[in-house]
């Protein structure tokens, strides 16, 4: 073994390690082997101008949207961000097919008590199948939960913002 | 040999580029409108939080002279030591002069389903006591079973957990809570407002037997959030009494509630159902008139006006109930009074003029089983904020 091998080596462990937070990357992690049924995977950060993601209503900031490749073959794209709770803020994983149809959304971490029902499997389900051209409705097409309008409010408004800056980023042709 | 090695070296290269998220938990990379709205200290995940809610009421009875009131003024002060660990404090104001710590305690979190919480915490017993900032319910007063049977703000110092099952939409919690007292000062259980007058509120409050407090929630239809209480415990006898007959009684509390929403039609009910042991010795020993057996219950729906979608929300409401704190009263020792068995309709508007501020309107329909009562109105105005 040569030495320009043991460097790159090296390297590449010294960027695993600079990743997301371990509890993130391991929920995500899971996530998306579970949705693709995929062992190995990659996720590549997509990148867009600053003139673009400053007119986005949603995060498209570094390191938020990636593509899912599994060796040659993508599989989709998933977004991670965080939105408002009451008192503090949660982070979100959108899993996107390769239409960027959403085919699952969950609350990775949620930090408080109140409105924490929105991590509910059953409630986010109602996610699965929008897409860029769905404007999301608290109350109408996505339903409320008692005891928890503020994080639901927040979900809904999170969620319909990234599908409505997907819309304009095709508008913009950047993907 | 070395061809395998590089391979290697570079997917593993990609994969460590791939997971370069940056997850730096101090900034606020999603600058959205609220995201600051109580983190004073610019880090979101650790810091201290400050919200409120408050509702100043005015209260027009016929025939008699109206009442203008601050009712309730609440700072919310918490600070965040890290992800697991936070302090959470209300205090209270009450008529402007009367204060109070509404809740202090010390809350970890061990993980996604379960935390440890510790100190002054609300009893968690059907809609209203743990929900009970003025814009999430229709109506100028908390309805009255959330007063004489459910004694809110009811709270008390204890410890226990809570925590959530995703997978199946349930959340539970379950605590040993310090009980009501026996004697609360000059005050006694009876039966004009049950057991209200033991709530010791964690001020130098007695204790000497545990009380356990449980509820369980399920929100695993859509739109549908049922809800299911328990309390069970007996009351708390100071040192000097509590070899007697009478000196405390047992109180067995069972509540169940709905809340229901689809699109812009709202219901909820509860039911809340109290048994009372010993209440005879009681009565004898302290010569009052707290019955054996409490039960209330009420019914809403609610009707939105404005179309969804827009910020602001119209609430046309109804509301029917029904409480009797003198549901039972002959293993009481006491005559039942009619006067107790109570009911109410109450009618009228919730205008939430921006999502945390709500202007109210409603008329009350007060009557009781007392042969020929006569129904009293009584008109109310006024509006809640909660932030």
């Amino acid at each position: 073994m040569n030495f320009k091998y043991i460097l790159l080596l090296f390297t590449s462990t010294l960027m695993l390690s600079s990743g997301l937070p371990k509890n993130i990357q391991k929920k995500v992690d899971k996530e998306i082997k579970k949705i693709f049924e995929v062992e190995e995977f990659t996720l590549d950060p997509m990148v867009f101008p600053s003139e673009v993601t400053k007119e986005l209503a949603a995060d498209f900031g570094e390191n938020t949207l990636f593509t899912i490749q599994e060796n040659e073959k993508h599989l989709g794209y998933a977004y991670v961000s965080k939105a408002p709770s009451k008192t503090d803020d949660f982070d979100y994983l959108i899993v996107f097919d390769t239409n960027f149809i959403i085919i699952k959304s969950k609350v990775l971490i949620y930090r408080e008590d109140y409105g924490g029902e929105i991590g509910s499997k059953r409630w986010l389900k109602q996610f699965i199948g929008k897409t860029q051209g769905d404007t999301l409705i608290y109350g109408d097409n996505i339903v409320a939960i008692s005891g928890a309008t503020i994080s639901v409010r927040s979900m809904t408004k999170a969620i319909n913002d990234v599908l409505v800056s997907i819309k304009i980023l095709h508008e913009k042709q950047s993907f | 040999m070395k061809k395998a090695i590089l391979s290697m070296a570079i997917l593993v290269s990609s994969f460590g580029f791939a997971q370069t998220v940056s997850q730096d938990t101090t900034a606020t990379r999603n600058q959205q409108q609220n995201a600051a709205q109580n983190i004073l200290s610019g880090n979101i995940s650790k810091g201290v939080t400050v919200g409120g809610y408050a509702q100043i009421d005015y209260n027009q009875p016929e025939g008699q002279n109206g009442k203008l009131d601050v009712h309730r003024f609440v700072m919310l002060l918490g600070y965040k030591f890290n992800d697991k660990v936070q302090f959470v404090t209300e205090l209270e104001y009450e008529h402007v002069k009367e204060f109070y710590v509404e809740q202090a305690f010390l809350n970890y979190s061990l993980n996604d389903n379960l935390n440890v919480r510790a100190g002054l915490m609300l009893v968690p017993m059907g809609l209203i006591n743990e929900y009970h900032e003025p814009t999430t319910f229709n109506g100028i007063e908390r309805p009255n079973v959330d007063k004489s049977i459910v004694p809110t703000t009811w709270r008390e110092i204890g410890v226990g957990v809570s925590g959530k099952f995703n997978e199946a939409s349930l959340r539970y919690q379950a605590y040993i809570f310090n009980g009501f007292a026996s004697v609360n000062g000059t005050k006694v259980l009876g039966g004009k407002n049950g057991l209200r007058n033991g709530r010791q509120k964690g001020a130098e409050s007695t204790v000497n037997t545990p009380n356990l407090s449980a509820k369980l929630d399920y929100y695993g239809i859509l739109g549908l959030r049922l809800g299911l209480s328990g309390y069970f415990g007996r009351t708390q006898a100071t040192d000097d009494m509590d070899d007697i007959d009478g000196a405390d009684v047992g109180v067995a509390m069972i509540g169940l509630d709905a809340r229901y929403i689809n699109k812009r039609f709202s219901a909820r009910g509860q039911y809340i159902h109290t048994s009372i042991k010993d209440a005879d010795d009681y009565n004898a020993l302290y010569a009052t008139n707290l019955g054996s057996e409490m039960k209330g219950w009420y019914t809403e729906v609610a009707y939105n006006l404005i179309p969804l979608g827009r910020e602001q929300k119209l609430d046309a409401f109804i509301r029917y109930e029904q409480y009797d704190t003198h549901a039972a009263t002959s293993k009481a020792g006491i005559d039942r009074n009619l006067s107790y068995n109570r009911n109410e309709w109450t009618t009228g508007l919730s205008y939430h003029v921006a999502t945390g501020a709500v202007v109210k309107a409603d008329y009350q329909f007060i009557d009781n089983a007392v042969t020929n009562n006569k129904t009293k109105g009584q008109l109310n105005l006024g509006f809640g904020v909660w932030f």
